[in-house]
Formats: structure tokens, C-alpha cells, sequence
């Protein structure tokens, strides 16, 4: 982009100390929301480019209302016939936020709290600049994620790599209605997070079974590395995911079985802390259930053992422990997930260079929310446990590098209107991860579900369309980061837009994602094609039943017809 | 002729006495200096001649507000006070809306040169009135719109309402434009004063 001519001149000003204003015909169209524009000014004696975002664009000039009333006649032939020969007739007022100038020493923007003087000329920032200055590391980096190009320039001008580090330790969210592109965005950083310089551990959890196609990083090319490196890809189907029973906590277990009492919740507490003292950590079920029996003995000390194992044994909803024991068995017994002896294991799981997508399509929303909040637990666990050096290698809970966790549709586990087994474990991994290497990613189409405390927990945000007014409030309240000029832009964003904001970037940006090297695996159903289809289909199977021959029935056409 | 300046207000703003009875062999008609009429005012020789419009009539009477009585009837006055008569005239406001070089160039906006006193004035007709108006393409053009609108007379707007309804004749091709600045100055006079908005 040229940036020889200034694209206007400051007027004043603005409404802050770090906000000026300019006056621009912008002739071009160039001063849209979200653009970067610089002045020169002089600090510590040297020239420095003071880099600004366009944050409002106001008319000042305008041809009357009535120039325009007739479309067949251009306004400014109007103006011409009443003697009008001058050009640039619209003039803005271009507001601005000042960002300050890039200091490479601490990979930041310096303020210089002082807004140009009246006058001075205002040049659209030059993409090399941009280029330089908005992502904290260079393409190509190790760390370095390129997600996109600026929006505001043509595609690829300006490229925009985030900086990874600063994910795997601050975590991320995704936030965008529906449509919008939230999962395309994710496999896009997947394949970054997954691409030879970088060769992350990542777990997807994938309530949708739509990262399937995340397979294709495999055999793709870009993905190879002269090394021998490739990306594993590991899909965990519903059928595969195994929690063993005894990982649970009494946490989970209460949430997990429903409508229990007051009494229950005892017995349940009493049977737990009986089962883990009585078996060890890896009880099975049976013997979890013996531990409810002794558990409710305990409590009424009224029954011998013998007495109370048969009337158990006649009748299961015998008293509490028969209650609860019921409930045990209907949730626990009956699960294809929950077992007595199988995990999966955290080897499995998390691995560099491997990217597991663990699906969870066909799998009931309490089950997911423990399949994640177990998972989740265990890998804290493993990572503090491995920091504190506590296990080593071949232990089961050896885990010497960092993992991320990619959650969709997250606010289904943290949800702002309950507190979960799943919030609890989240919000600790927000607050506690950095220290320990884990890291989440969080993505919803809801953020207005979503909990506040999770929300603004995520210090790196890539926020893409959303129109519903309580999902922007909550993104506003939440987001501190994003200013509000860019909240605007919300509503008004496309498929594929994105504003990046957080520690990930030097600045808030809006940015144009890039095309993801794997194919999209969460392709809405065409419909009508499907309809259309199955009518040709049904047409001819109706052909064929018009020249089928008659069946032969014994009440049927022929035999009536003889008779 | 219809009529010579007597007076000016201001640089762009004359006063024109019309001709009355016996001033000239064929005394002008209303019609000759009619609200609206352009007008032309020869300049000193090699300099061109002022194009003004009339925007203003008054007729003048000195005997208004003098109400002691005269002797002599009115036949006997044209005798004995032939002047007295003539002081009854009629009155017409020009204001200046450009010039016409030498060589017939129009210019529109406020003119550099100034008109003598006792210039003559002379109605322009439709010939003279397109030559005025016609750009070097062809199309019709009213530079001096915003001078008339910057008189601060109520009756600008109805001037100028006056003048492109006339073009609107003059110029059928450029009907169009012509009709949506007449639009606005029409939605100006007649429902601006009421409040209409913009």
C-alpha cells in the first residue's frame, strides 16, 4: 500500500489524552474502522512512527439531503449547477487511539501520552511496518501461529502470527456465533499448534465429531519436516473413551447420580472415603457397592452384617445404601465409558506432536462433562506430579511436557448459570495451569453462558462475529482487552474475520483468517441436495415397483380375480 | 430600456427608476421588469456589460403621509407642477449576478466592476438569458445561486425558484438536474418555514 501522500492532517485532540482526531477527504476509502495510520514525532531526538487505530469515522461535509433526491442525477451535477468547481466535496473526521511506537527492546508499544499537533500529516502505516510490529513473533518462528492477514489490507500483506507461548501459558478463547467460522479458526491453529516448528501436544475435546478432518495433517506436505517429523493424529471415537471408575471423584459421583437426598449424600461420602481406605485408589464397582452396604451399617448400627446382606440380597432398594447403590448401577453400571479397570491413558493422550481429538458425539451431557473434568484432573495432576518430580518415567502420571487442551462448545462445561464438576477443575487450570504446563482453549457460541470468571480467565481472544446484544454485553464485561470501537466492528464481521486481542498479539487486530491446509469437517448438511436426492432415488425405486410383477398372495389380486 | 440606475446599496445591489409616462416614446410594461427578469447594464467601453436579476419592485410616492391639502386639482398640477408628478415612480431592485466579457464570455458570481449611475438597463431576452447560462459543454449552470441565497431576503428562495423554472424552459436536456434543486429550494421556501426538516 502507498503511503507517500498523507491520507489527511490532524485537527485536534480527541476525547482522551491517547485519542487525536483527523480530518481526511480519504479519497481512497481508506480510513476504515480497525486501520492502522502513524505520524512521525520526535522522542528522546530521535524520529519515531507513532502508530494509531482508527477507532471512528464521522462525516463533516456533506452535500445537502436534497442533492440526492433524484438517483438519476449525481449530487455533485447539482453542486456544479449552482457554481461548485471545487473537489473532495465529503470531508471526515477520523478519530483515532494512539498505540504508541513499537520498542523492539521490550517487544511492546510505548505510549507517548501527547497527541499531534494541529496540523500535523497523517500517513496510512506501511505493511512492512504492520508486519513487523502487531505479531509478537515473526512467521516462521518457532512460537509462532500465523492465523491470518490484517483485514484492513489486501490478503497476505500483513500477516498475523500470534504467539503461541503466550497461549500455552494464558490460555485462549474462541468465541463467535454460530456460522461464523469458530471451529474453521480452531483447526487453523491446530494446524499451526501441530506444524513442524512448533509440534504441540494438543487434546481436542470434540462433543460434535467434527475435527475428523484434522487426519489429513498426516500425509499433508507442509507438515513434514526433514527430520522425519509428521503429525499423529489420534481420534478417540465414543466407543473408545474409557473412564475407570475409580478416577472419580465423590464430586463426580454426587453430580453424576441423580436426586440423591440428604441421607444418600452421606452414605455416599461415608462409602467413598470407606472404599478408598479398603481397596486402595483403584476400587471397582463391586466393591464400591460392598462399601455402600458397610457405609449405611455404619451410619444405623442397627443391623448385623448378615442381616443386612440379606435383606440387600432380597431386595435392592433396601433402605439408603439399596437407594444408592440403585442409582449407582443404573448411571455407572449400564455406561459404555465408565469401568472398573480401564483409563485412557495420559501417554495416549497427550503427546508432542500428536494431536488427539477425543469425540464425544453420542455421549450424555453429564458424561461428557465428567469424561472432561477427570481428564482435565488427571493431567494437572500428572504435570504437577511430574514438576514436583514426584513420578518418573514409566509411571502412568509422568507427563514431562506441556499439553493444551482444546474444548468446544465450552460453555457446556463451565456454564455461567451452574457450578460443575467440569467449571471447578477449569478454573483451576485457568488460574494454576501456567505454573504446571497446561493450558486450555476454549471455544463457545454462547460466551453469554459462559462463565465470566472462565471468560476473562482466557488472556488471548479471537473473536469472530456475534450478533446476539447479551453475547456482545458479556464479551464487553469480560474482554478487557478489546476496546469498544472494535465490539462494534462485532456484528458487522464476516465469515472468517476475526479480532485478535490479548497477550497473543502486540494489539488488538482485526484479522482476515487464513485458508486451512486440512479440509473443514463441520460443513453443514445441504439439505435440499439431500432432499432432491432422495427423491430421484424413491422415483426410481417407485419405477421399479410400477414393473415388478404381481406377488403371488393368497388373498391377494390374482387370487381374486380367479375366483 | 425599461429603465437607469439611479443608486446603488452595495456593490452587487442597484436601484433602477423605470421610465414613467412621457419619459420615453413607449413607456415599459410591468411585464419588462417583473420579479425574476434578467437584466443587463452596459459597462464602460472594452469592459462588458453587468447581468443582474431583479429581485425587488417598489413604487415610490413622495405625497404618501403628507396630509395637508392641495389647492390645485390634479389636471391643473400637470400645469403648474409637471415635477411633482414625475416623482411618483416605480422602483426596481437589481442585484449584479455576473458579467458578460467583450466578447460575450459569461462569468458568473460577484462582478469586479461597478455600473455608473444613470447606466440604462436592458431586459435580456431568452437568447441572451441561454447564452448567460450555457457552460463551454452545453449544460446550464447557476454560479450565482449561493449569492442570491446569501441575500437574506425572504424572497431569495422564490427568485431563484423563479430563475430555474425559466432554465427549465431554456434548457429541456438539463431538465433533470434542474428539477431536483428546484425540489429543494421549493421544500425550502414553502415547508422550511412550517418545520420540515432537511
Amino acid at each position: 500500500m502507498t503511503t507517500d501522500t498523507p491520507l489527511g492532517i490532524t485537527r485536534g485532540p480527541g476525547e482522551t489524552p491517547h485519542e487525536y482526531t483527523f480530518i481526511s477527504p480519504d479519497r481512497t476509502q481508506t480510513a476504515r474502522g480497525g486501520e492502522f495510520v502513524t505520524y512521525a514525532a520526535m522522542i528522546d531526538g530521535e524520529t519515531q512512527q507513532i502508530l494509531g487505530r482508527i477507532t471512528g469515522r464521522r462525516a463533516v461535509r456533506l452535500l445537502p439531503n436534497g442533492f440526492l433526491a433524484d438517483p438519476n442525477v449525481p449530487p455533485e451535477a447539482v453542486a456544479a449547477l449552482i457554481g461548485y468547481v471545487g473537489q473532495d466535496h465529503d470531508l471526515f473526521e477520523i478519530a483515532v487511539t494512539i498505540l504508541g511506537y513499537y520498542d523492539a527492546t521490550l517487544g511492546d508499544f510505548i505510549n507517548p501520552r501527547l497527541p499531534p499537533r494541529p496540523g500535523t500529516p497523517i500517513y496510512v502505516a506501511e505493511s512492512d511496518l504492520l508486519a513487523r510490529v502487531l505479531s509478537k513473533r515473526a512467521v516462521g518462528q518457532t512460537g509462532a501461529a500465523l492465523v491470518g492477514s490484517l483485514l484492513s489490507r489486501p490478503a497476505d500483506e500483513v500477516p498475523i502470527a500470534i504467539d503461541l507461548r503466550a497461549i500455552t501459558s494464558t490460555h485462549l478463547a474462541i468465541i463467535a456465533s454460530t456460522g461464523a467460522g469458530k471451529s474453521y479458526l480452531a483447526g487453523v491453529l491446530v494446524e499451526e499448534l501441530m506444524h513442524p516448528r512448533n509440534r504441540a501436544a494438543v487434546l481436542i475435546i470434540d462433543p460434535h465429531g467434527e475435527y475428523n478432518t484434522l487426519t489429513q495433517m498426516q500425509a499433508g506436505k507442509e507438515f513434514a519436516a526433514p527430520d522425519g517429523y509428521r503429525p499423529r493424529v489420534d481420534i478417540i471415537r465414543p466407543d473408545d473413551v474409557k473412564v475407570r471408575t475409580s478416577s472419580l471423584t465423590l464430586g463426580d459421583l454426587r453430580y453424576l447420580l441423580p436426586d440423591l437426598s440428604e441421607r444418600m449424600h452421606y452414605v455416599l461420602g461415608r462409602a467413598y472415603n470407606l472404599a478408598g481406605r479398603k481397596y486402595g485408589e483403584k476400587w471397582t464397582l463391586a466393591q464400591f457397592r460392598m462399601a455402600v452396604r458397610e457405609a449405611e451399617q455404619e451410619i444405623s448400627g442397627k443391623k448385623s452384617p448378615a442381616e443386612e446382606a440379606e435383606a440387600l440380597s432380597q431386595d435392592d432398594d433396601y433402605g439408603t445404601a439399596g437407594a444408592v447403590i440403585w442409582r449407582v448401577n443404573s448411571r455407572l453400571e449400564s455406561s459404555r465409558i465408565f469401568n472398573d479397570f480401564e483409563s485412557l491413558p495420559l501417554a495416549r493422550l497427550f503427546h508432542p506432536g500428536q494431536c488427539t481429538v477425543l469425540q464425544l458425539n453420542e455421549v450424555d451431557g453429564r458424561e461428557q462433562q465428567v469424561v472432561v473434568a477427570t481428564l482435565l484432573r488427571r493431567l494437572l495432576q500428572a504435570l504437577m506430579a511430574t514438576e514436583k518430580r514426584q513420578v518418573d518415567q514409566g509411571d502412568e502420571n509422568y507427563l514431562p511436557y506441556p499439553a493444551f487442551v482444546l474444548i468446544e462448545e465450552a460453555h457446556n462445561f463451565a456454564p455461567a448459570s451452574a457450578d460443575l464438576v467440569s467449571s471447578q477443575i477449569l478454573k483451576t487450570i485457568l488460574s494454576e495451569g501456567r505454573k504446571f504446563g497446561v493450558a486450555v482453549g476454549l471455544i463457545s457460541q454462547r460466551p453469554g453462558r459462559l462463565d465470566a470468571d472462565v471468560l476473562s480467565q482466557c488472556m488471548t481472544q479471537f473473536i469472530l462475529r456475534i450478533v446476539n446484544p447479551i453475547d456482545q454485553n458479556r464479551v464487553a464485561e469480560s474482554v478487557e482487552s478489546v476496546g469498544r470501537d472494535l465490539l462494534r466492528e462485532l456484528p458487522a464481521l464476516s465469515k472468517g474475520q476475526a479480532i485478535i486481542a490479548g497477550a497473543a498479539v502486540n494489539t488488538p487486530v482485526l484479522c482476515r483468517v487464513r485458508q486451512r491446509l486440512t479440509e473443514h469437517g463441520a460443513e453443514d448438511v445441504d439439505a435440499p441436495a439431500r432432499w432432491v436426492e432422495w427423491f430421484e432415488t424413491g422415483r426410481e425405486q417407485q419405477g421399479k415397483r410400477d414393473h415388478a410383477l404381481p406377488a403371488e398372495h393368497t388373498r391377494g389380486r390374482n387370487k381374486l380375480l380367479k375366483t | 430600456m425599461f429603465g437607469k440606475l439611479i443608486k446603488s446599496n452595495a456593490h452587487t445591489d442597484y436601484v433602477c427608476q423605470v421610465y414613467g409616462r412621457g419619459e420615453v416614446d413607449s413607456p415599459p410594461s410591468p411585464a419588462d421588469y417583473a420579479f425574476g427578469t434578467f437584466v443587463r447594464i452596459p459597462l464602460s467601453v472594452g469592459h462588458g456589460q453587468l447581468v443582474g436579476v431583479i429581485y425587488d419592485t417598489v413604487l415610490l410616492n413622495p405625497e404618501f403621509g403628507s396630509l395637508g391639502p392641495r389647492l390645485s386639482p390634479v389636471s391643473d398640477l400637470a400645469v403648474f407642477s409637471p415635477d411633482y408628478l414625475a416623482e411618483k415612480v416605480t422602483l426596481v431592485g437589481i442585484t449584479a449576478v455576473g458579467m458578460l466579457a467583450p466578447d460575450g464570455m459569461p462569468a458568473h458570481g460577484v462582478p469586479p466592476l461597478a455600473a455608473q449611475i444613470d447606466t440604462l438597463v436592458e431586459r435580456m431576452d431568452d437568447d441572451a438569458v441561454c447564452a448567460f447560462h450555457r457552460t463551454p459543454a452545453g449544460g446550464v449552470q447557476m454560479g450565482y445561486a449561493p449569492l442570491l441565497l446569501g441575500l437574506g431576503s425572504p424572497l431569495a428562495r422564490h427568485l431563484l425558484l423563479h430563475v430555474v423554472e425559466r432554465l427549465g424552459h431554456l434548457f429541456p436536456a438539463q431538465v433533470a438536474t434542474l428539477a431536483v434543486l428546484r425540489n429543494e429550494l421549493a421544500w425550502q421556501a414553502a415547508i422550511g418555514p412550517l418545520g420540515g426538516g432537511a
